[in-house]
């Protein structure tokens, strides 16, 4: 089976594209929320897998692009989708802004900064509440005025392509490649000629772009938004989804999003007990699979040749791509 | 004028046991060059060790103190051994993004367990020494006393051990370099133990110091998480003297603003936020610290 | 030497760490075609001196000159766009990426390149560097000397004008350095400039048709091996170390 990946991924959107109109809308939800952390995830994947960025400020710019779309609608009445555009926008300026920031900061620096700066937003949305409604919670307006949640279903879908769509063109370009550069020693980047400071700020803009875009998507959906978005729990559930799907593949870190929120959904009778299985399964995963659990299932799902070809090939090239 | 006398008197206090969190923090990245990203959390289980101590095993303050931070550095030291050895290990690949993410997931992990052993609603202890002392005009809570007493103790516990005994000076040594501890025949890896657990246990031990005055949380640790990551880069990453000054000066800090801050309602917050925008300013103009000792890259 | 000629030219550079001074009013020119050794004794500032001629460290004071343009205060990419080449102490090939990827990535940042042309490029290269059949390998499986061949291919890849060589030879294997310096000889007859470092007296009699001695960061000597061999200055600098 020469091109088995490109079945298995025909098979999973037809699966998808039928998904909404078998199950109920409980489910429904579940996909949906599985989706949005798919992009969230996916765009984090881009920052610290491919370009070996560690930052922490991703749920962050999830919130402020979440707080941006919800008040321009609220203020001035833009249409929903100019402000989701508005959100994905400001998330990538200020992206950027941090990536240039942090451009001379070593990975544990960065990681510190981010968390800091991750955590003044917060602390900020949750003061200011004549603005936020901090805590309480921010009414947003919704993005479709359609009581099924079918329709949302779908705009999850096509945000989640065009996500996958635009990074995975970039990292098939030359940029993937200087971008896996800069991750595995970023002096020898620069000694090649790799334009290591566009490379960090385009990721970063890419990613905080996405994560943006994903926040407010989120608050039009949902219909009310509070800072536990961008908190660290939240960030860590990110992470863990990232991690435990694979850091390296971008299909792959959207698989442990889906993964994740749909065994929390299974698991919601054990009510808080989910959260340490998450943790534990983060760990155990770092700790042992440090590719993640999903990756090298579809590592080998793209490697998969005729049988009789060059089977010695296959393992010289699953050398080059093991952590 | 009294009140700001008071406060002060607090802030130094405060100051203290921020000293005692970030020099933890600090050994662990001299010894270990991690930095520790569930340093707050294992301030947290500090605090709840000495309050289950003393409401299920019905120790009075003083020895739960004592039992906290023995069982801080226990935990510490399990911790160290399953998720930190391939810290040491050749095979490991990106040591620095492994340390990170481990220890952030640890943090994680460690909270929400917190939150369902110890509920959300926040504990307070009984306290060290009840009452307050009065000098005049002033009035200091005993606890607060206890809490600066008892942090100086700590300190100079550590001073004492890693200049004075033997193993204290093995830490000394692998922190300055791993290879030439091994020749001398020190075993590096039960030196990363060791400090691991040392600062576990100054973590632990500065968690049961705070909480009859701050009362305990599962959040409570990412707020100090975050102040000891400003005190120990402030200081110096790696700098256990800086860590000290500076610990005091951002307990003072966070003491006077909270109390003059205009709005009341916010100042806490703010306070909170005030640390943090010390750090981002400190990490853009010098990303390695002021006083700090030879940054060591990990790989 | 007539100023205009120089590729590189590096006037009074100074670098201080702390109260170090690693680099000391040194004064460095390269001709077109030249090969030239930098020699010296250990901590004497020549990998510093390296650093800031291919942009990773900025000169305190001192001028740095490519073919007649300021350079100094460039970040490294812009040193490697504009022709400089260069290979590490320690060998720091992109690990987990393929010896073709390695290849690629400076190749790729090239101008107008596209990815048929530079892979077809790249692969020429391994050719001459012996290791073509290693292309699909991870380069943290090669050896040690295998990761310094393709170093340089890696500079290779950039056109450049000038390579520097930190060390090409530490570490590697009797056989392979003799594979090496028949690659530098054949690259330096075909036009390349070289520079490089290295404490292997053995090759580098072999290899420079000019020394420049180094010690305590201060030019101690420049010129024909010969002559440099004798010189007072240079002896005393050794035996003092």
């Amino acid at each position: 089976m020469r091109h088995l990946h490109v079945y298995a991924v025909v098979l999973l959107v037809a699966f998808a594209l039928v998904y909404a109109r078998v199950v109920n809308a409980y489910w429904i939800h579940v996909a949906i929320v599985s989706m949005i952390y798919g992009i969230l995830a996916a765009s984090w994947a881009l920052l610290a897998g491919y370009v070996g960025q560690f930052s922490f400020a991703h749920m962050a710019f999830a919130s402020l692009g979440g707080y941006t779309s919800a008040l321009l609608v609220q203020w001035y009445s833009v249409a929903v989708p100019l402000g989701m555009a508005a959100g994905l926008v400001l998330s990538a300026l200020f992206g950027s802004l941090i990536g240039w920031v942090c451009l001379r900061m070593r990975g544990p620096y960065l990681a510190i900064f981010t968390l800091a700066f991750s955590e003044i937003v917060r602390i900020v949305l949750l003061s200011e509440h004549q603005v936020t409604s901090g805590p309480a919670g921010l009414r947003v307006a919704p993005l479709l005025q359609t009581p099924s949640r079918v329709p949302y279903y779908y705009v999850a879908l096509g945000l989640l392509a065009l996500c996958l769509t635009v990074m995975g063109l970039v990292v098939h370009s030359r940029w993937g490649l200087f971008f896996r550069a800069v991750r595995e020693d970023e002096e020898a980047a620069g000694a090649s000629g790799v334009n290591v400071v566009r490379a960090k700020i385009l990721a970063f803009a890419v990613a905080s772009g996405f994560a943006g875009l994903a926040g407010a998507f989120y608050a039009h959906y949902i219909g009310i938004l509070t800072p536990e978005l961008g908190s660290s729990d939240q960030m860590g559930l990110v992470v863990a989804m990232a991690v435990i799907g694979g850091l390296e593949r971008l299909p792959a870190a959207v698989g442990g999003a889906i993964g994740v929120e749909t065994l929390q959904e299974v698991l919601r009778s054990y009510g808080p007990w989910r959260f340490v299985l998450f943790g534990a399964l983060l760990l155990l995963t770092m700790r042992f699979f440090r590719n993640g659990l999903l990756a090298p299932a579809w590592q080998r799902l793209l490697e998969a040749r005729p049988v009789g070809s060059v089977l010695t090939s296959s393992r010289e090239v699953r050398k080059g791509h093991r952590a | 004028m009294d009140y700001a006398i008071v406060q002060t008197l607090n802030g130094l206090g405060l100051g203290i046991i921020l000293a005692v969190i970030a020099v933890g923090l600090t050994l662990v990245f001299s010894i270990l060059k991690v930095v520790n990203f569930a340093h707050g959390e294992l301030y947290m289980v500090g605090g709840y060790f000495a309050y289950y101590t003393i409401t299920l095993l019905g120790l009075s303050p003083f020895p739960a103190l004592v039992v906290a931070i023995a069982a801080s550095f226990l935990l510490g030291a399990v911790l160290e051994r399953s998720l930190l050895s391939p810290l040491y290990s050749d095979a490991t690949e990106r040591k620095a993004e492994y340390g990170i993410l481990i220890t952030f997931g640890l943090a994680v992990a460690l909270r929400n367990l917190a939150l369902i052993l110890f509920g959300p609603f926040p504990l307070r202890p009984p306290s060290f020494v009840i009452g307050v002392q009065k000098w005049g005009p002033f009035t200091i809570a005993n606890d607060r006393i206890v809490a600066g007493g008892a942090g100086i103790v700590l300190l100079a516990a550590l001073v004492y051990f890693v200049q004075r005994t033997t193993w204290g000076q093995a830490l000394d040594a692998v922190s300055q370099s791993r290879e030439s501890a091994a020749i001398v025949g020190i075993n590096p890896r039960r030196v990363y133990t060791l400090g691991f657990g040392l600062g576990a246990a100054l973590a632990g031990g500065a968690g049961a110091l705070i909480a009859p005055i701050f009362s305990l949380s599962p959040s409570m640790g990412i707020l100090r998480d975050t102040q000891a990551f400003v005190i120990v880069i402030l200081g110096g990453m790696g700098s256990v003297p800086g860590s000290i000054i500076a610990g005091i000066l951002i307990g003072l800090a966070e003491s006077l603003f909270t109390a003059y801050f205009p709005d009341p309602t916010r100042a806490l917050s703010y306070s909170n936020a005030f640390s943090v925008l010390v750090l981002i300013v400190i990490l853009i103009l010098r990303p390695t610290g002021i006083l700090g000792r030879r940054h060591v890259q990990m790989e | 030497m007539n100023q205009d000629e120089a590729l590189v030219r590096a006037v009074r550079l100074c670098k201080r760490f702390g109260g170090i001074t690693a680099v000391d009013a040194f004064d460095f020119s390269v001709r077109q075609g030249e090969l030239v050794a930098l020699i010296g004794p250990n901590g004497s500032g020549k990998t510093t001196l390296v650093n800031m001629l291919t942009g990773h460290l900025n000169p305190e004071s001192g001028e740095i000159f490519l073919r007649g343009r300021r350079v100094n205060g460039l970040p490294s990419f812009e040193f490697a766009a504009l022709g400089v080449g260069r290979t590490f102490q320690m060998s720091q090939p992109f690990r987990r990426l393929s010896v073709l990827e390695n290849m690629l990535v400076p190749g790729l940042t090239r101008p107008r390149s596209t990815r048929e042309a530079t892979a077809a490029c790249a692969r020429v290269h391994l050719k001459f560097l012996g290791l073509a059949h290693l292309e699909t390998l991870a380069a943290r499986n090669l050896s040690g000397g295998q990761q310094k061949l393709l170093e340089l291919g890696r500079a290779l890849m950039l056109e450049p004008l000038i390579v520097f060589l930190d060390e090409p030879f530490a570490g590697v294997h009797p056989t392979l350095r003799s594979e090496i310096i028949e690659r530098i000889l054949e690259l330096n007859a075909s036009g390349r400039t070289f520079v490089v470092v290295d404490h292997d007296m053995e090759a580098i009699q072999r290899l420079a048709g000019r020394l420049v001695v180094m010690a305590r960061g201060r030019l101690i000597a420049d010129g024909p091996p010969d002559r440099v061999r004798e010189d007072q200055a240079v002896l005393a600098a050794y035996a003092g170390v």
